[in-house]
């Protein structure tokens, strides 16, 4: 019999985005079926021939498991939606209050201002602006992460697509306002530097909050048949 | 309403390839079905969306194999046809013929 080392391995992150949407109940036998076929046409038309399909098949797999995840329950999914909306909304206020706190009660721009004394080739207001924007988008993508985590933990089941539904309505909402403040500003270099690159951060955060749930109640779904 | 169900162009193609598969209906092997009949490259994840629905409707059953060390252990799942499926096959064909009757495709329309 082939040792088990000599077996070739499809794609690792193909194979953990193919588990991520995977439906419980299909946890063994799509990727079942997609090793099985992967293995055939490893041997038979090469590995590199076998991973480019792996790829191909992942991707359209995802957008089938997503898009009939949705078509299975559209309510739920656009109410994880509204209430991540709110979620962020509040989260983002809570966060910036907290932070304006932080700044007061520590006297950061006085201290700021102390250093500028001392080193007068420092540009305090250059330094504050920059503690405060950079401050904000950790922030941001901090809260987002964890909203993607809560609206995950809610939809169970349907982790993915509850998350993946909300971050590609921020993405548009954010391109809309995005695109609604270069047609008046002009400014393409602050849109393609900060506004587009922060927008999909927030996208990226929110699923990143969702596959972090995921994986952990894959991982306990699948530990007892594993001891 | 009872009786008026008809599949759509991808379930009644996954449900002509599991009556064409009979017992050695799975995941692997009805893509293939599709592929080697009608040169359609599918996604496994198309099937398997197009499976569950028609097992919500009613229209197949599955049941789980054994694991197998090809598959990295993991079971092969199943799928048959039920009576309620075959049903609406034959009253999707029988729309579509009623619908083509008459009609020279080949000639009129190519």
């Amino acid at each position: 019999m082939t040792p088990q080392a000599d077996f070739v391995q499809p794609p690792r992150i193909a194979v953990w985005l193919v588990t991520l949407f995977t439906p419980a109940k299909e946890a063994e036998s799509l990727p079942g079926d997609l090793l099985e076929e992967f293995s055939h046409l490893a041997s038979k038309s090469g590995v590199a021939f076998a991973r480019s399909w792996y790829w191909r098949q992942t991707v359209k797999t995802i957008a089938h498991l997503a898009g009939s995840g949705f078509r299975a329950a559209p309510w739920s999914t656009v109410a994880a939606v509204v209430g991540g909306l709110l979620l962020i909304r509040f989260g983002l206020m809570f966060y910036g209050q907290a932070m304006d706190a932080v700044l007061d009660r520590y006297r950061v721009y006085e201290y700021l201002s102390d250093l500028g004394r001392q080193q007068p080739s420092l540009n305090v207001a250059a330094a504050y602006l920059f503690w405060i924007t950079r401050g904000m988008l950790i922030g941001r993508v901090l809260v987002e992460t964890l909203v993607g985590g809560i609206v995950a933990a809610a939809a169970k089941g349907r982790e993915m697509t509850a998350t993946v539904a909300l971050g590609l309505f921020m993405s548009a909402l954010g391109v809309a306002g995005c695109l609604m403040m270069v047609a008046r500003t002009g400014d393409y270099e602050f849109l393609f530097r900060w506004a587009l690159p922060a927008v999909f951060a927030d996208s990226i955060a929110i699923v990143v909050g969702g596959a972090i749930v995921r994986t952990r109640r894959s991982a306990a779904a699948t530990r007892p048949s594993a001891a | 309403m009872f009786g008026r169900d008809y599949l759509g162009e991808f379930e009644h193609i996954v449900v002509l390839a599991l009556l064409r598969l009979e017992d050695r209906a799975y995941g692997v092997t009805v893509r293939q079905e599709i592929l080697r009949r009608t040169h359609r490259e599918v996604s496994i994840g198309a099937v398997y969306a197009t499976l569950d629905r028609l097992e919500t409707k009613g229209y197949v059953k599955s049941r789980h194999g054994d694991p197998t060390p090809e598959r990295g252990g993991r079971s092969k799942r199943f799928f048959r046809v039920t009576a309620k499926g075959v049903a609406a096959v034959n009253r999707t064909q029988r729309a579509l013929q009623s619908m083509t009757e008459g009609l020279d495709l080949i000639g009129s329309y190519s």
